[in-house]
Formats: structure tokens, sequence, C-alpha cells
């Protein structure tokens, strides 16, 4: 149990990160502002790189699952 | 400087001080109508169009560039109140901002009363379904009573009674959860002036064994986010070994509580 929450706050994961930045706040403005699609690239591109290092975790553990 | 263009973090209705912290060197405050707008003049070579498009797929830069822009609006929220931006808001001219700013005053104004003194905090709420399984006969009185008669039935009766137990517990799990979460959210909820629900998120984007049944966020007053932030510590300890995991990061700027609607 984390009591800490100034330190933990330090450590927010990229996704709780991207979650307000690109998703929140004043959207519909700008000469130039990342785009729903754009957005749904930048989830992927997460995933990808989330799926990875879980892929390397399970690797480095010896537990990958046959293809 | 002709060339360059121009980021937006946030606009607040007080002059901010940007000599307090070295991470806001290089930032610009425009002030127009009556609002300061934080801005730091950027290149094309990262934010024209087609280029910030093609570093959103870097995610260093990516994260990179999110941290500093949460951090620099954290930084300015401290002394004054903020309405952030969206990350990689850019106007080409100061006249394209100003005429934003005037379009959109109203909304601006009716913003800043909503957030005025507060900040936001989010909340998820995690269980371990296997956890809570355990202690099913504890928690539900239909399964402690199947139980009962599984175990004065016969073998053959009690696998299929034990069948019958595997579903029920399925329905009742949910129940659970759905009842727990509900109570937390309620606590939490009195605690703040609103509150917001984002999607749930799957266990391939949260890493997490366990089953994400709450994302929220709670706008809180300032003076009342110790507050907060102690009935979290209390909730967290209030059923311990159920399989409930509250995590809680904060204060962010409000972003999930502003909104802006065009003059009309």
């Amino acid at each position: 149990m984390q009591d800490n929450v100034i330190d933990r706050s330090k450590d927010i994961t990229i996704l709780e990160l991207l979650d307000r930045v690109l998703n929140k706040g004043v959207i519909l403005t700008g000469d130039i502002v990342i785009s729903v699609a754009d957005i749904d690239l930048v989830y992927l591109g997460v995933k990808l790189m989330l799926s990875s290092v879980e892929t390397m975790e399970q690797l480095r553990s010896g537990q990958s699952k046959a293809e | 400087m002709i060339n360059d263009l121009i980021y937006v973090y946030c606009i607040s209705n007080s002059p901010p001080d940007l000599r307090k912290n070295n991470a806001l060197e290089g930032l610009k405050c425009i002030t127009f109508q009556g609002f300061y707008t934080v801005v730091k003049l950027v290149s094309y070579s990262e934010f024209s169009e087609e280029n910030l498009k093609k570093n959103l797929s870097d995610i260093t830069w990516l994260e990179f560039n999110a941290r500093a822009h949460v951090r620099i609006i954290s930084l300015l929220m401290e002394d004054c109140t903020v309405i952030p931006f969206k990350f990689g808001t850019i106007y080409h001219t100061q006249d394209s901002l100003k005429k934003f700013i005037t379009d959109y005053s109203d909304s601006f104004i009716e913003n800043f009363l909503i957030i005025q003194g507060k900040e936001e905090w989010s909340v998820k709420i995690y269980c371990d379904r296997r956890t809570l399984c355990e202690r099913i006969d504890e928690l539900s009185e239909e399964a402690a009573t199947l139980e009962k008669e599984i175990m004065a039935s016969a073998p053959g009766k009690a696998f299929l009674l034990r069948r019958k137990k595997a579903d029920l517990i399925e329905n009742e799990l949910n129940k659970l959860t759905k009842s727990y979460g509900q109570e937390y959210y309620n606590e939490i909820n009195k605690m703040s002036e609103n509150t917001t629900l984002n999607n749930l998120l799957p266990k391939e984007l949260t890493g997490r064994e366990d089953t994400m049944i709450l994302n929220s966020a709670f706008l809180v007053r300032k003076d009342k986010a110790v507050d907060f932030v102690t009935t979290i510590s209390f909730l967290r300890k209030k059923y311990p070994d159920l399989g409930f995991d509250i995590e809680m990061t904060g204060p962010w700027p409000p972003f999930s509580f502003v909104s802006i609607q065009e003059k009309l």
C-alpha cells in the first residue's frame, strides 16, 4: 500500500499522462491540433511498445508461448 | 523569429510568475483582454503539422514533451488558476491566437468560475477477482448456502451443484465489484466538487493482472486536497484482503473539467 502520494504521482505512467494531455483540455481550437486519428495512432504505438515490453519480460522469465 | 510557431500551454486569469522556476525558462506570457496566455515559441522542424505527426510516433519524444507540458502547467497552477490546453496546440501567429481568445472569452470566464481554486485528481480502482472469489462464501449468502448443500450431498449431486455454483459465483462477483466500487466512488465523490468517468482500460494497456473497475477524475478544492487524499488512504484500508486496489494520481491541472464553447 502506498501512502506517499507525492512520490507516487512522480511515477505517472505514460498512459495516464497521454490520457490527459491528448484527450482532455481545450481541444477544439488551434491552427494545428493533434487529431483524433493521430491520437489513435499514438495509442497503437504505446500498445505495441507495452506489448513488446511484456513479450521481453515473458521471454526473460522463460514463459513465452509458442506461436 | 518569423518562422516560429506559438505553442500554448494554458490560459490564466492572473499574471503568472515565469521566473519562479528554471523549468519555465523560455516561456512567454501574452497578455490580452485580461487573459494571460502562457506560450513558447517552437520550431517548424518539431511542430509544423507534418513534423508534429511524425514526432508523435516517436514515443520517447512524445513522453518527454508530454511530461514537460504537464510539468509546466502544474508549476503555473501552484499560484494561478489555469485552463490547461491539449498537448500540441499550435498557432501560426499572435493574431490567430488573439482571435481565438476574443472568440472564446465568455467561455474562458465560465470555465475559470468552475475551476477557480480547484485541482484534478485521478482515481482508478482495480479488482482482483480471484482474491474476491476466495472469500465468496463469506461475502455471498447464496454462495454459502449452496456450499453447505454441496457438502451435504452425495458425490453425483455435489458435482452438479458445483457447476451451478461456478455460474453463481460469476454473478455474485459482478454484484460485489459493482457494490464495492459504487461505495468507494460515493465516498470519494463526497470529497469533490465534480467528477467525470473515463473509459475502463484493458489489461493489455494497464499492464496489470487485476481488472480495472473504475476510471474517474475528481475536481477537488485545493484547500480540501488533504482531506481527499486522507479519504483515499482510509478507503484503501477499509476492506483489506478483498482484492480491491485504489490507484490515485494528482494533483493534475483540471484537464477533465474544462469545456470551451464558441461565443454565440
